[in-house]
């Protein structure tokens, strides 16, 4: 039985160059175009290959464990700077949130309406891919909209380090991260190494709205009178990415450099703390309405 | 050429660039599986179906690395290295005759070439897209002249990765059933003559 004519004729180079016309033009489509369709194609792709990743992961923990963020030393010592982190973040939390309080306290008809906001949830999520492409790709995690993952909760490492938000596109059992240097822009406040000083209020520390290099760091212009020193520590100060995540770390001060347009500015280099690459589990703080 | 056996290991390949890839990488320059598998069966598959078997790696490796958008929506754009992966595929077509294929520094140069080219394809395309739609580019917020130089060191990387790489897969050449290209002619002694 002869085949139909138009399989007749894709065939050989004329089907090389029908499937190269085909790929060019999905290139070329708008985001509109392929937001609906390539997300979930993606994710039906990811499923048969979940196996392999996961080995691959636990093969990867065994040769290049996670580096701890202490000094490994006594199971208590461990134990209680986890704490002290925790609590120093809870602690700039609360100052942060009280400092915002106050600012729009004149804007807001009741306070009330904050303060019965819902409990943020906690989600953990394992990191089940990496972009194999790029050190800080999106990074694919184990828990979706099932788990009640929702778009643009933060994702927060060793207790009290903000490491990016969820993208828009949750799935039923999976989500993206984006990373926290993927993001166009964060709002911090830059503290001493050692944290703040109760006495002084949180709005003398200076703040920032961190820009991505492209080099895996982030830079800001920083006006302030107070001195600024490499080893200062930047926390997110940002309603943008929940309440749950105010007050987190972002990244240490690497470098203090003057602004030759602006006297009184100084551009800071900030530098991740955590390093997204060998990551292997997040906690998703997930509010119940989740600032966009 | 068996297929089924191609498409296992294009998915194996890409399975293990996404979580144990991390290990093969010393600052920028990282190493992938993938382009190894890709020019492994480049170099013995016949030449008619070459370009078809990198697109059906390059569709995998798009779906597996999504993009950021500027609105902070994650978008997977099939397609780009599906066109980088033929490019590369065209170059290693036109190579493998002049290659000594068990030689395995020839699989590794043949690798570099491969994931050069589609390294330029690469960027190129998605310039456009950043240039003229509403796209953002994977390599934001770094710039298209340092993605040049990252793809550069990926390359050197990838090449490096080939050597144990088409050493392995070559071991398991019987599973592949690539056409034998050595012909027997009867003569008289196959004759009985």
């Amino acid at each position: 039985m002869q085949r139909p004519r138009f399989i007749r004729t894709l065939t050989g180079r004329r089907l090389d160059w029908t499937l190269a016309a085909v790929a060019f033009v999905v290139s070329m489509l708008p985001v509109s175009a392929l937001l609906p369709w390539t997300d979930d194609l993606a994710r039906l792709l990811s499923v048969p290959l979940a196996p392999v990743t996961h080995f691959g992961l636990f093969l990867r923990e065994q040769v290049r464990p996670p580096q701890a963020a202490f000094d490994p030393s006594a199971p208590e010592t461990v134990q209680l700077e986890r704490e002290v982190a925790q609590y120093r973040m809870l602690y700039e939390q609360s100052r942060l949130e009280v400092e915002r309080l106050e600012r729009s306290l004149a804007t807001m008809r009741a306070v009330s309406a904050r303060v019965d906001a819902p409990e943020t949830r906690l989600i953990e999520a394992s990191v089940i891919a990496s972009d194999p492409s790029r050190r800080t790709g999106v990074l694919a995690l184990n828990a979706g909209e099932r788990h009640g993952v929702r778009a643009g909760a933060a994702a927060l490492v060793d207790g009290d380090v903000f490491a990016g938000v969820i993208a828009p596109n949750v799935g039923s059992f999976s989500s993206s991260l984006i990373p926290a240097s993927k993001l166009p822009s964060i709002g911090a406040r830059i503290f001493p190494p050692e944290g703040s000083d109760p006495q002084k209020p949180a709005s003398s520390y200076p703040g920032a709205v961190l820009k991505p290099t492209g080099r895996g760091t982030w830079t800001a212009e920083v006006a302030t009178s107070l001195d600024l020193a490499p080893g200062m520590v930047a926390r997110l100060a940002d309603d943008r990415y929940g309440r749950a995540a105010l007050g987190s770390r972002i990244g240490v001060v690497v470098s203090v450099e003057p602004v030759e347009q602006a006297p009184l500015a100084r551009r800071v280099e900030i530098r991740p703390v955590v390093d997204l690459d060998g990551l292997s589990s997040v906690v998703l703080a997930v509010p119940a309405e989740v600032p966009r | 050429m068996r297929w089924s056996i191609y498409i296992v290991a294009v998915l194996l390949a890409a399975a293990l660039d996404a979580s144990f890839g991390s290990v093969l990488a010393i600052g920028e320059l990282r190493g992938q599986f993938l382009p190894a598998v890709v020019v492994f069966a480049l170099l013995s598959a016949p030449r008619k179906i070459g370009v078809r078997l990198a697109m059906l790696a390059g569709l995998v490796a798009d779906l597996l690395a999504p993009v950021v958008l500027d609105s902070q929506e994650v978008l997977v754009v099939p397609g780009p290295r599906v066109l980088a992966f033929a490019l590369g595929a065209l170059a290693v077509i036109q190579l493998r005759s002049l290659l000594y294929r068990q030689n395995p520094l020839a699989g590794a140069a043949a690798t570099l070439a491969f994931s050069l080219l589609a390294a330029v394809a690469f960027v190129f395309l998605f310039s456009m897209r950043a240039l003229f739609l509403d796209g953002g580019a994977p390599w934001w917020p770094g710039s298209g002249a340092g993605e040049v130089w990252r793809r550069f060191l990926g390359a050197v990387g990838d090449a490096v990765v080939a050597l144990p790489t088409l050493w392995l897969l070559g071991k398991t050449r019987p599973l592949w059933a690539f056409a034998s290209s050595t012909r027997v002619s009867p003569g008289l002694a196959r004759q009985g003559g």
